[in-house]
């Protein structure tokens, strides 16, 4: 099937609610983060939405590191 | 016995990895194994406007996005923290929102510490009144903005008053990058409609060198030029506020 249209693509294939929850934003370390949760009960970072470019230096807050939920304040 | 065990297997699972693991997985999730470590307090932030600006209504998280929920409580955060002296701007965006846009980018303009913008990959649509909105803006040699005129996605019902509303809307952003650039009404209106250099659509893609012949943006370069603006920027508005404390 082919769709020409000029509406974007997410208004008319709707994505489905659950995606929309997998991510979430928190604090770790006073730093935020988009984040999303596997299946050991971990947060994954997603994205550092940092300002402090040498926040991007440290491994710890790189894309992939993962850290218990525990650790996350608001 | 045997319940004994599995809590021990358990507690032995919950130690830390070894080095040479999370070596490993450095490599698996990141491609390297090493970032260097530095904790240092900077007096420069940066702020980076990436993908497509998200506006009122929320892309798929398959998207890369700037939302407006962010960026403005950081650009509040950078404000108002005084160990920040100034604050530069990447940019490398589609465009999106136009009411989102606007609004980082009067964000921008009012902050009253030094800004410096500078367009990467593309500062298209949306991200040009961004990239105006610093103290100084620069583009890099390929880099790409597209200037047209603003898109209807179906969501304003009504024709008569959307062509109004969008109209206004659209003189909104040409006010915008006319008053925080060196570009002129007529000229910046000549680009949005002009026929021809987007196939089959109006607008103009206007490259790097381009963008600063027209006024746009102040000069090209890269990051290097950036942040010795930047800091000159810094150091002018230092001088500035000490005068006024004497």
């Amino acid at each position: 099937m082919i769709l020409y249209t000029i509406m974007p693509e997410h208004l008319i294939f709707q994505t489905d609610m659950d995606e929309y929850t997998k991510q979430k934003i928190v604090y770790y370390d006073g730093i935020p983060f988009i984040v999303q949760e596997t299946e050991t009960k971990e947060y994954e970072i997603v994205r550092n939405l940092s300002t402090n470019p040498f926040h991007f230096l440290e491994q710890k807050y790189a894309p992939g590191v993962r850290f218990p939920l525990s650790v996350v304040t608001s | 016995m045997e319940k004994e065990r599995y809590i021990a297997s358990e507690s032995e699972e919950k130690q830390e990895p070894s080095k040479e693991e999370q070596v490993t997985t450095m490599i698996q999730q990141l491609g390297q194994t090493n970032i260097p470590q530095l904790t240092q307090d900077t007096n420069i932030h940066c702020l980076t406007i990436v993908g497509q600006i998200e506006g009122h209504i929320q892309l798929p998280p398959q998207n890369k996005a700037t939302k407006y929920e962010h960026v403005i409580p950081q650009i509040v955060a950078i404000e108002q923290n005084p160990n920040i002296e100034g604050l530069l701007v990447i940019l490398n965006t589609v465009g999106g929102d136009v009411e989102a846009g606007l609004a980082i980018a009067e964000m921008l303009a009012s902050l009253s510490k030094p800004t410096v913008s500078i367009v990467l990959g593309g500062g298209h649509s949306i991200g040009v009144p961004i990239a105006v909105s610093c103290d100084y803006s620069f583009i890099t040699e390929t880099a790409t903005m597209t200037i047209h005129p603003i898109r209807l996605t179906g969501l304003v019902i009504g024709v008569p008053q959307t062509f109004e509303y969008l109209d206004k809307m659209q003189e909104r952003v040409v006010r915008f990058v006319t008053k925080h650039s060196k570009i002129t009404e007529e000229k910046f209106k000549e680009l949005m409609f002009s026929k021809g250099n987007l196939t089959r659509d109006i607008g103009t893609n206007v490259v790097g060198p381009d963008a600063v012949q027209y006024g746009l943006i102040d000069e090209v370069g890269g990051v290097a030029q950036a942040m010795q603006k930047l800091r000159e920027l810094i150091d002018l508005n230092e001088t500035k506020g000490e005068k006024i404390v004497q």
